[in-house]
C-alpha cells in the first residue's frame, strides 16, 4: 500500500467572493516528486501557503503525515520543510547564523547535521559571510539548506528554480531526486513546463484554482499519445493506402510528406516499415514522437493551439 | 523547552543589529559627557557659598513673583515660583544644600534620560514584527511547528527584555559614572518637595531614584505594548516606526493642549509620564495619582496586546 504523506481534501480559498483555490484534492505519495503546474495566478502559491499555514483555509483540510493542520498545526509541521517563493533571509547575519535560527527551533538538529547540510548545498566557503553579500543563487541554496535541516519527509518548494543558473537547476534536480529516493515527498510548483517534466514523477495541472488533471510522468510515455512519423519520398497517398490496406482499423493521417501512424510498439513499427518498403515506397526517415507535457498542458488550459510535437528517442 | 529557543532567536536578532549597540552606547556616552561637563564647569566657590547664592535666587524669584502677579501671568508659572521660594527658604533654614552632588543626586538629575531610552525602545519594538513582514522573513518563521501566538509572544518578551536590560544598563552606568565623579556616598541625602497643602517636606533622594527606576519599568512596558501593536498592524517597518513616533509625539501634544478636560485622565498619553507623579510636583494634570495612572496603563496594555495577538493570529501572510 502506498503511504500518502500529504493529502489535500477539498481545499478551498475564497477572498472577497473570489474563489482562488476551488475544491482542490490530491495526495502525494511517500518518495515522489509531485509538481503543481499552472499559469501565473492559477492558485499554486495560494495552495502552498495554505498547506504550510501562512494563509487561512476557507474550506477543506490539509493532512500532513496524517495530522490535520487545522487542528494540530504544531504536530503536522514538525516534519515539513519549505521555501515559499524566494527564501528570505536575515541579511544582517551570516549564513551560519541564519541556519542556527532554524536549527535551534526545530527538533533534533545536531551540529553535525548543520555541517552536513552546508556541505550538501556547497556553501561552506561563504557560510560565515553576511547574507547581504550573497548572490541570488547562494541565497537560494541557503534557503534549501534551512528547509532540509531537520530532515523533513515533506519538502515543499515554491518556484524553486527561480534565480538559479542552469548548473544550480541541474544540481537541485539531482538532489531532489536523491531525497525522493530516500523516501522524502517533494512538492514543487512552477509555471515552467519543461522543468516540471524533467523534475517530477507526477504533475497536477491547475487552472483557475481547479485541478485539471494529474499526469504521471514516466520514461515510457503514455502509449496512446505516441505516434510514428514516416517520412516518405514520392506519392504519399499511395503509401497511406498500403498501410490502411494491410492494417485494418489503424489510424493513419497524412501531413506534408509525412505519414503519421498511432503506434508505439517497436516491433510493430518495424513491421509497418517492412510493409512500406516491400510495396515499393521510399521511406527516408522514421521518427517516434510523443506529446509532451507542455502540449497536454496547453491543450488542457486551452491556451495554445496546434503545437508541433517534440521528438523523443526510441529507446526500448 | 524548545519554545525558549524562539526567545533566544529573537534576542540574537536584536543584538545582531549594529543599531542596538549604538542605542546602548549613546546614553552611556551622554552620561559620561554630562558628568565631565559638570565637573569642568562647576564653580566650587559657588558650591561653598551656596547659602548666599540661594538667597540671591530667592530674592530674584520674589521679584519675579510680584511682577507676575501684577501682570496676571499664568497660574502655573506663579505656582512654580512660589514653590521654588518655599523650597529655597526651607533649604537655607535647615542647611540642606541643593548643590551637593553625590551619585544619587546625579542619578536623580539624569532621570530624564529615560525618554531617550523610550525612543530607542520604540524603534526596536515597532521594527521587530514589521521588518519581518517587510523583508519576507516572517514566512520562514511561521512555517515552523509553533503556533503563531507563541512566535508573537517570543517577540514581545524579547523586546520587553531588551527595554528592561537597556534601562538597567543605563541605571548602573549612571550610578558608576556618578560615583566616580562625585563619590558613592549620599544614601542619606535629602531633597525638598512642596506638598499639595503648601508644606515643605524632606525626602530621601535614594527613595526617589528607586521609585523612578520602578515606574520606568511600567512606562516601558506600556510603550513596548503600544509600539508592538503598531509593528504588527503595519507591514512596513519604516511606516511602523514613523507611526509609533508620531503617535507618541501627537499624543503628548494633545494631552498638553487638552490638559484641563476631565476625560483626559483616561487617555493613554496623559498617564505615560509616571515619574512626575512620584513627588506630585509641577504636575500638568492635577487629578492624576500614581496608582490611578498605573491602573490605566495596565488596562491599555492589556487591550493593546489583545488587539495585537488577535490581528496576528488571523492574518493571511502574503509577504
Amino acid at each position: 500500500m502506498t503511504t500518502h504523506t500529504l493529502e489535500l481534501k477539498n481545499l478551498t480559498k475564497r477572498m472577497k467572493n473570489k474563489t482562488i483555490v476551488d475544491d482542490l484534492s490530491f495526495s502525494v505519495r511517500e518518495g515522489e516528486i509531485f509538481g503543481l503546474l499552472g499559469p501565473n495566478g492559477a492558485g499554486k502559491t495560494t495552495t502552498i501557503r495554505m498547506i504550510v499555514g501562512l494563509i487561512s483555509i476557507t474550506d477543506g483540510d490539509v493532512l500532513i503525515n496524517g495530522d490535520n493542520i487545522r487542528g494540530n498545526y504544531e504536530k503536522a509541521m514538525e516534519r515539513v520543510g519549505a521555501i515559499v517563493e524566494n527564501p528570505q533571509l536575515y541579511d544582517y547575519m551570516s549564513g551560519y547564523k541564519n541556519l542556527m535560527q532554524y536549527a535551534r527551533i526545530m527538533p533534533d538538529v545536531t551540529k553535525e547535521r548543520i555541517d552536513e547540510v552546508i556541505e550538501l548545498v556547497d556553501l561552506k566557503y561563504a557560510i560565515h559571510d553576511k547574507v547581504k553579500t550573497y548572490s541570488l543563487g547562494m541565497r537560494q541554496r541557503l534557503g534549501v539548506a534551512q528547509a532540509l535541516l531537520h530532515k523533513p519527509n515533506v519538502l515543499i518548494l515554491d518556484e524553486p528554480t527561480n534565480g538559479l543558473d542552469p548548473q544550480g537547476i541541474y544540481d537541485l534536480r539531482n538532489y531532489l531526486r536523491l531525497l525522493a529516493n530516500n523516501g522524502t515527498s517533494v512538492v514543487v510548483s512552477s509555471h515552467m513546463l519543461a522543468e516540471m517534466q524533467m523534475m517530477c514523477d507526477r504533475v497536477a495541472i491547475i487552472q483557475h484554482g481547479k485541478l485539471v488533471r494529474i499526469d504521471e510522468i514516466t520514461n515510457q510515455e503514455d502509449e496512446a499519445d505516441v505516434k510514428v512519423h514516416f517520412l516518405i519520398e514520392g506519392d504519399i497517398s499511395q503509401a497511406k493506402q498500403v498501410i490502411v490496406k494491410m492494417n485494418d482499423g489503424l489510424a493513419v493521417t497524412e501531413s506534408g510528406n509525412e505519414l503519421i501512424v498511432e503506434a508505439s510498439d517497436v516491433r510493430f513499427i518495424a513491421e509497418l516499415n517492412k510493409q512500406l518498403v516491400l510495396a515499393g515506397v521510399l521511406v527516408v526517415g522514421i521518427q517516434r514522437k510523443t506529446k509532451t507535457l507542455e502540449e497536454r498542458f496547453l491543450e488542457m488550459t486551452r491556451k495554445g493551439g496546434d503545437v508541433s510535437e517534440v521528438a523523443v528517442p526510441v529507446n526500448e | 523547552m524548545k519554545w525558549l529557543s524562539l526567545l533566544t532567536n529573537e534576542w540574537i536578532k536584536i543584538f545582531s543589529r549594529v543599531r542596538t549597540w549604538i542605542f546602548l552606547a549613546l546614553p552611556i556616552i551622554i552620561i559620561i559627557g554630562v558628568a565631565v561637563y559638570d565637573k569642568v564647569t562647576t564653580d566650587e566657590e559657588v558650591n561653598n557659598n551656596w547659602k548666599q547664592e540661594l538667597t540671591q535666587t530667592t530674592n530674584d524669584d520674589k521679584k519675579a513673583l510680584e511682577e507676575a502677579k501684577k501682570n496676571g501671568d499664568d497660574a502655573f508659572y506663579i505656582e512654580m515660583l512660589e514653590t521654588n521660594i518655599k523650597q529655597n527658604e526651607y533649604a537655607i533654614a535647615n542647611n540642606i544644600s541643593p548643590y551637593e552632588t553625590t551619585t544619587w543626586q546625579f542619578m536623580k538629575d539624569m532621570a530624564p534620560i529615560s525618554s531617550l531610552i523610550g525612543l530607542f525602545v520604540i524603534v526596536v519594538a515597532s521594527d521587530i514584527v514589521s521588518s519581518e513582514f517587510a523583508k519576507g522573513t516572517i514566512k520562514m518563521l511561521l512555517i515552523r511547528p509553533y503556533s503563531r501566538w507563541k512566535i508573537l509572544l517570543s517577540k514581545f518578551l524579547a523586546t520587553l527584555g531588551f527595554a528592561f536590560v537597556m534601562w538597567l544598563v543605563v541605571i548602573v552606568a549612571t550610578w558608576l559614572v556618578g560615583g566616580l565623579a562625585y563619590g558613592f556616598g549620599g544614601m542619606d541625602q535629602s531633597y525638598l518637595i512642596v506638598t499639595e497643602d503648601q508644606q515643605v517636606k524632606e525626602r530621601l533622594i535614594v527613595e526617589y531614584v528607586f521609585a523612578n527606576i520602578g515606574v520606568e519599568f511600567i512606562e516601558l512596558t506600556a510603550l513596548v505594548a503600544l509600539s508592538f501593536m503598531i509593528s504588527t498592524l503595519f507591514m512596513s517597518n519604516s511606516v511602523a516606526i514613523g507611526v509609533a513616533m508620531f503617535t507618541l509625539f501627537a499624543g503628548n501634544t494633545i494631552v498638553m493642549l487638552l490638559a484641563t478636560k476631565d476625560w483626559i485622565v483616561y487617555t493613554l498619553f496623559a498617564n505615560m509620564d509616571l515619574s512626575v507623579l512620584i513627588d506630585g510636583q509641577n504636575q500638568l494634570i492635577k487629578d492624576l495619582t500614581l496608582p490611578f495612572s498605573i491602573s490605566v496603563l495596565a488596562v491599555y496594555t492589556a487591550v493593546m496586546l489583545a488587539i495585537t495577538f488577535t490581528v496576528f493570529q488571523k492574518r493571511d501572510v502574503k509577504a
